[in-house]
């Protein structure tokens, strides 16, 4: 197996990764995950995967539908408890998290099917976000006086910034389920960076956008990863787009890993190809 | 003839008649309203939290009665069994929480649904072994004296009890709209994984929430309770909710306050001006065809949040 080098920036053709420069530093592993299996029932969404995550690098897991990948964020972030394997998230390691756990530990998400809070703004579910941050003084809060209301505004001050980054201010007091679902994903984002995460995973984060919605957010995670130096694992079917963003690529098919590399060795990986294209296994061999 | 006269005309001949005594009427009424808004208020926190109908919010109101006669019958003082009671009211939260909802993260509404009416059923039954079915009189020192305001005559106890209602309708509202837990409450009622995802704490919220469903239905009980005797039909005024609840929506605590009142005030000026023309006993219909027309015209309730699908 290669050694997959993470010091060249990848292949970045088009004007989205003409942004990108490459003063960012990859440190080192922030998570690994050993050896995880899960099933459900008799059916094996995980077996054996192992792989590992560094310090502000951007990681796309990539597969056909149904190989796992949804499945291994739910282990990261603890809505899902692995059959056996364990994970070792900032040196500690554990074999699974309660959600909460994850989300104070400096891990936040999207979702694949947006999961916003539909009744509620643009803001009210940004500020949602900053949760973790705020502390856990329910008297205080409830009172809402003196600290609790100051600590407030520092959370909203922190929120307009977020909100001024994604660009988003015109829909700042817009119940979230009136917006298009382009929006919508880009508010999920907001959600998840005003917790300021060490590890943000996004579950297909351009999916179902048309290609300038697609280039916006591509230029959003670009600018999280390098600007705030926040690490990202992202899952994702556009492979151009994986291949530009991404520092190195995680394969999955059927629950178990395939490839792990850069994304040219990734792309030129025979076993790969075959699981997109859909060649049998037999054929390959003959 | 003389039937349309009794509905169209009669009625308001006698308003215009005696004004005061429409104002006792309509103010007895909006005494009994904020009773009805504090048990729907225990309706709407749960719905708000978890998005279900708690069907056992009734039973509720009658097992904290319950709790509370029962502890002054073998000897508490007042205030002692007012503590304890509270603390059996919280104490059944944690037991809610840890029992019943931790197992249902995720599911059906419905299921939930179901879930509560099992509630219900067990909640009767072991409020009645501890404490016995007989009709129990509970008496916490409210004094019932009657008053009288400008020829208007009021009972003194409705007035006390109408008042710590509102303080405490007021203070729930002003807890739930205006603070962060609030915003966490909203956020576990509109989606259960996302609101894990930021790292809410959905034990605790819901912890939090049946805890303070509990202190309203302990309220609401003392205040019932001590006007009509604690019995198996104090579960019922919660059926009187639910006209309150389709009114004002099931998602607004300012809703379930508005709702209350125009349904105390409705019910007693149907019964005393248009009861007569019927024969009597509107009050026990009145709310359920209100709620009837809210259904067919604004589903959503006054104040209840549209929901809009995009598809």
């Amino acid at each position: 197996m290669t050694t997959p080098d993470t010091t060249t920036a990848p292949d970045v053709p088009d004007a989205i990764a003409g942004e990108r420069t490459d003063r960012r530093i990859i440190g080192g592993e922030l998570l690994s995950v050993d050896d995880i299996s899960l099933s459900f029932g008799g059916v094996k969404a995980l077996s054996h995967v192992n792989f590992d995550i560094r310090e502000g690098e951007v990681r796309a897991i990539i597969g056909p539908n149904g190989a796992g990948k949804s499945s291994m964020l739910n282990v990261i972030n603890g809505f899902y408890h692995p059959d056996s394997g364990a994970i070792t998230y900032k040196g500690q390691t554990r074999k699974e998290m309660r959600p909460d756990q994850a989300a104070r530990q400096g891990i936040a998400r999207t979702f694949q099917n947006i999961a916003l809070f539909h009744g509620m703004s643009t803001l009210d579910n940004i500020m949602t976000g900053r949760n973790t941050k705020m502390h856990r003084n329910f008297l205080w809060q409830a009172l809402h006086i003196g600290p609790a209301r100051r600590e407030e505004l520092a959370h909203r001050e922190k929120v307009e910034e977020i909100i001024d980054f994604l660009e988003i201010q015109s829909i700042r007091k817009t119940p979230v389920g009136r917006l298009p679902y382009g929006l919508q994903k880009r508010v999920e984002l907001g959600r998840a960076l005003a917790a300021e995460p060490e590890l943000l995973l996004l579950d297909e984060p351009m999916a179902g956008m048309n290609s300038e919605e697609k280039e916006d957010m591509c230029r959003f995670v670009l600018d999280v990863n390098e600007e705030f130096g926040t690490t990202i694992a992202l899952i994702e079917h556009d492979m151009s787009v994986v291949m530009d963003i991404s520092d190195r690529v995680l394969v999955l098919d059927y629950g178990v890993k395939i490839a792990d590399g850069t994304p040219d060795t990734v792309r030129s990986n025979q076993q790969v190809i075959d699981a997109y294209l859909g060649v049998s296994h037999d054929e390959n061999r003959a | 003839m003389d039937f349309l006269n009794a509905i169209l005309v009669t009625p308001f001949v006698e308003i215009a008649d005696s004004p005061v005594f429409f104002a006792e009427v309509a103010i007895n009424g909006l005494l009994t309203g904020v009773m009805y808004s504090l048990v729907a208020l225990g309706f709407v926190l749960i719905f708000k939290a978890s998005g279900v109908f708690n069907f056992a919010q009734g039973i509720m109101v009658l097992f904290a009665a319950l709790t509370l006669v029962g502890l002054m019958e073998h000897g508490a003082p007042v205030w002692l069994a007012l503590i304890l009671t509270v603390g059996v009211m919280i104490a059944l939260a944690f037991a809610i929480e840890r029992l019943m909802l931790r197992h249902l993260v995720n599911q059906e509404q419905i299921i939930l649904f179901m879930a509560t009416i099992g509630l219900a059923f067990f909640l009767e039954g072991f409020g009645e072994t501890l404490w016995g079915s007989n009709v129990k009189k509970l008496d916490v020192g409210i004094p019932d004296m009657p008053l009288e305001f400008g020829g208007i005559l009021l009972s003194s106890f409705d007035l006390i009890a109408a008042l710590i209602g509102a303080v405490l309708v007021a203070s729930l509202a002003i807890f739930f709209q205006k603070t962060a837990i609030g915003r966490a409450l909203r956020a576990v009622a509109d989606d259960h994984q996302a609101a894990l995802s930021v790292g809410i704490p959905l034990k605790t919220i819901w912890i939090i929430v049946w805890s303070v469903s509990g202190m309203v239905a302990l309220v609401a009980g003392i205040m019932w309770g001590a006007k009509s005797g604690v019995q198996f039909s104090l579960s019922l005024i919660a059926l009187k909710a639910l006209p309150v609840l389709i009114l004002g929506g099931f998602t607004s605590v300012p809703g379930a306050i508005i709702g209350g009142l125009i349904i105390g005030v409705g019910e007693k000026i149907a019964e005393v001006y248009w009861g007569p023309a019927v024969g009597g006993a509107i009050e026990n219909w009145f709310a359920y065809m209100l709620a009837l027309a809210f259904l067919l015209f604004r589903p959503q309730g006054l104040f209840g949040e549209r929901i809009i699908e995009r598809v």
